[in-house]
């Protein structure tokens, strides 16, 4: 029997189990990426509409988030479209691929079933090359099916060429984090750890193609998360990304193979520590086990949404100063109007931001409260129940910090983007003064709250809907993110809680909305709670 | 006679169409081990998950300490210890931080007792749960329920994992727990630990109580076996009430189980054949058990 025994018939088993995930991203990416396509020549069709978002992507606030791309000659269509979509769909890409891959072997591990597989005449490395061919095949299918949407949409100015290098280009940015996982999910020794652990690789590689597109775009090369950058598909297409992506993942995928043929099943080179042999004075009740179990993760997403909105906040002297564009403009307006403006141009970038930011920080509360249903399914709550514990104090415990992580993470981040971009100013008054930072958090807040009362909601009364959460919050999320630059009608972005409040500190806050939205997350939670006393817990 | 501690009457619970449990009756009184027995799916967690108030009743009764069980959960459960067959533990968290919290959430603390059952159980409190096996796992909720003072014990199956030198550990602190005057309701598939603990016994098929009793009264529904050597020829197939004859390796040996109700008359016509030896033996609850649920002996 060698290493790779019975890999084939692993592979079957792993679309098998991950049929119903893997359809619903391939066909969420793929109608994406085609949809956009399609309804593209109607909004940037015209040499007009072009010139217009030509500028408005070499702003830095625009590079921050989609990337630096060079345009020469007359912009197509086509080229606007790879400009605002491959990094957003890398991103997109990447989490699927890191959910993917953890899930296929570290996850499996975890629940003893590589135990259960391994004692039968399989491979020692047969379920890692599994996992590693599931991937190679949802990505190139992947890859596949965006080039032929693309084909099929027919955009002016794209070529055959640029619609298959962005399909393989983003296959393989996608492949490469896919194998990514893998190596960490046989350094770590259990999954969660895996997915952390790549996920700061993830994070760090985005801060550096941020930062390095604003100041210093040759640069984002050192990135691998830039790469899908540099394949100017439909301008002048470059196949190296590809080639690098691919040699990357190979090198990886070595090491991934080195690291689980030397290590022991269950294992990893980090490995658990042994710890207190008595519980500290804290650790008394459902909340303070939560803080307990999730505290590593809890400060993890702060601390992370905090170092964006600082990233985030270093391109303030850029954008914030149009006398950099345009060094005529004080000559003409004089100074005071200069300042205004500048102050106007940050005004709309921290507004759009807050809203970006907002949705991030809603990810970790929304973990937090969808985990009460994951700890129930997990035969963890029983130990507690048993206890003289109500479901309404474990409820609120899990509730209650989410609320608060959710709301720190993104007061953290916002303060991030306004103190360090006020910092960076040479003029401090065109920044974000102390009225408008509050204004601006108290705009997004009830958004937040109103997302994740909405989870309560489903965890209380229909907890098998919960996934809804997350495509609820991935909708509103893309409406935010690629609302403008799509033109997507009012209707969309009014869909979610996301598009309901104007953009603040923008425009004015809207304390009616800021009210009635409170009122709805509150009644969504009573709601919740009420189901959540009445129903039967779901044990294993 | 003081009321029981736990009551239940006719209970029933339906998942959906399924009608999981059909009616369940059984009473467990203080200083009472009281076991519940029956296959897997029977119902036995099921009954268990609703007297803990995380599943609700669709019909019938079922309080514990005169207290309903489903709104009354969080005041009943400030007296009481619960086991689960399959323990989950917080991965993240050691052994000892977990005995700990559970005791917290009880208003108990860690005390020398803990310590002395951790250091019976032969448990090492600093690893993460992640890294226990299912015994281990199991010695976390028994440590964490025998340091705690309540007032009724469930056990749902809590030996399954446990090695024979932490099963008497296990029995040792049960029986202890009788003598304080405790109520213990144990659910287990090990029928001779519930042969040797229990005063009563409640069987349970397909979501129905089929009968309850001591273990003696439940002998008297079935067959006793026997082993007898006579002195003369006569042949016992001609008995009544008698089953399964077969000739033993001696001369004038046999083997034959009697029904309860001709035991007397069985052993009278013995007698005048001159008994050269005779060994009985009662049923034992696993004989017990197989009658229940094959029909057969």
């Amino acid at each position: 029997m060698t290493r790779y025994g019975r890999t084939g018939q692993l592979v079957r088993l792993n679309f098998r189990r991950d049929r119903f995930r893997i359809l619903m991203w391939i066909l969420i990416l793929a109608a994406l990426m085609a949809s956009v396509a399609w309804k593209f020549e109607g909004i940037y069709g015209t040499p007009r509409e072009i010139n217009a978002i030509k500028d408005t992507l070499a702003s830095p606030g625009i590079v921050a988030m989609f990337g630096a791309f060079s345009f020469k000659g007359q912009v197509t269509t086509a080229e606007i479209f790879a400009n605002e979509m491959l990094l957003f769909m890398a991103l997109i890409q990447v989490v699927m691929n890191l959910a993917l891959s953890v899930h296929a072997t570290r996850a499996e591990e975890d629940l003893g079933i590589t135990e259960l597989v391994r004692a039968h005449a399989v491979g020692t490395t047969a379920p890692l090359l599994a996992a590693t061919i599931e991937l190679v095949i949802v990505n190139g299918l992947l890859g596949i099916l965006y080039s032929v949407g693309l084909m099929a949409a027919n955009m002016p100015g794209a070529t055959t060429e640029g619609n298959w290098l962005i399909g393989l280009g983003l296959a393989t940015t996608g492949l490469l984090f896919g194998i990514l996982g893998l190596l960490t999910a046989q350094v770590a020794d259990h999954a969660p750890s895996a997915t952390g652990l790549a996920y700061a690789v993830f994070g760090i590689s985005y801060l550096a193609r941020m930062i390095t597109d604003v100041q210093h775009p040759r640069l984002t090369w050192w990135s691998p998360l830039g790469w899908v950058e540099k394949l100017a598909p439909y301008n002048d297409p470059r196949w190296l990304p590809v080639g690098l992506s691919l040699l990357l993942a190979f090198v990886l995928l070595q090491l991934a193979l080195l690291a689980n043929s030397r290590r022991d099943i269950g294992a990893g080179a980090i490995t658990t520590r042994p710890g207190r042999a008595q519980a500290s004075a804290m650790l008394r009740g459902p909340a303070t086990l939560i803080w307990r179990r999730q505290r590593n993760v809890i400060i993890a997403w702060i601390v992370a949404v905090i170092i964006f909105g600082v990233a985030y906040g270093t391109v303030f002297n850029t954008i914030g100063d149009i006398l950099k564009t345009n060094p005529t403009m004080q000559q003409v307006f004089g100074a005071a109007m200069v300042h205004e403006a500048n102050h106007k141009v940050l005004l709309s970038f921290t507004s759009l931001l807050a809203i970006v930011m907002a949705a991030v920080a809603i990810i970790p509360g929304m973990q937090l409260i969808l985990k009460l249903h994951t700890d129930e399914t997990r035969g963890w709550l029983e130990a507690l129940y048993a206890r003289p514990l109500s479901r309404t104090h474990v409820l609120f415990s899990y509730v209650g910090i989410a609320f608060v992580t959710s709301t720190l993470a993104f007061i953290g981040g916002l303060a991030g983007i306004v103190v360090m971009g006020d910092a960076s100013l040479t003029h401090v008054k065109d920044g974000i003064s102390a009225t408008e930072f509050w204004h601006g958090v108290a705009a997004q807040l009830p958004e937040i709250w109103v997302f994740l009362a909405l989870s309560v909601l489903l965890v209380g009364c229909w907890p098998r809907l919960k996934t809804l959460s997350w495509l609820y919050l991935a909708l509103g999320f893309i409406s935010v993110y690629m609302g403008s630059l799509l033109k997507l009608p009012d209707w969309v972005k009014n869909v979610t809680p996301t598009g309901w409040m104007p953009r603040v500190p923008q425009h004015a806050l809207d304390w009616t909305t800021f009210s009635w939205m409170v009122v709805l997350a509150v009644v969504l939670i009573l709601i919740g709670w009420l189901g959540y006393r009445r129903r039967d817990l779901q044990m294993s | 006679m003081t009321d029981p501690v736990l009551q239940i009457n006719h209970l029933q619970k339906k998942f959906g169409h399924f009608q999981a449990l059909k009616d369940i009756t059984f009473d467990v009184h203080s200083g009472e081990v009281f076991g519940f027995i029956g296959p897997n799916g029977a119902g036995k967690s099921t009954t268990i998950r609703v007297l803990l108030g995380l599943i609700r009743a669709t019909g019938g009764t079922a309080s514990i300490f005169g207290q309903n069980v489903w709104t009354d959960s969080v005041a009943i459960h400030q007296r009481l210890a619960y086991v689960p067959g399959d323990v989950y533990l917080w991965p993240n968290l050691t052994g000892g931080e977990i005995i700990d919290l559970l005791l917290k959430m009880n208003g108990t603390a860690h005390s020398a007792k803990t310590d002395d059952l951790i250091q019976q159980f032969g448990l090492d409190p600093t690893k993460k749960a992640r890294t226990y096996s299912k015994g281990n796992r199991q010695k976390v909720a028994l440590i964490a329920a025998f340091s705690q003072d309540a007032d009724f014990y469930i056990f749902d199956e809590p030996t399954s994992g446990l090695d024979p030198l932490n099963e008497r550990i296990f029995q040792d602190a049960v029986m202890a727990l009788k003598q304080q005057g405790k109520a213990v309701l144990l659910s287990s598939h090990i029928l001779s630990e519930v042969e040797r603990m229990c005063d009563r016994i409640g069987i349970i098929r397909e979501g129905q109580i089929i009968e309850t009793g001591s273990l003696a009264d439940m002998r008297h529904l079935t067959r006793t076996m026997v082993t007898v050597t006579l002195g003369d020829d006569f042949d016992v197939a001609t008995l009544p009430g008698v089953h399964g004859v077969e000739a033993g390796h001696a001369p004038h040996e046999w083997q034959f189980s009697v029904e309860a109700e001709h035991l007397s008359t069985v052993m009278a016509t013995l007698g005048q054949h001159h008994i050269a030896a005779l060994q009985s033996t009662p049923p034992t609850l696993e004989d017990l058990f197989m009658h229940y649920y094959t029909g057969k002996e």
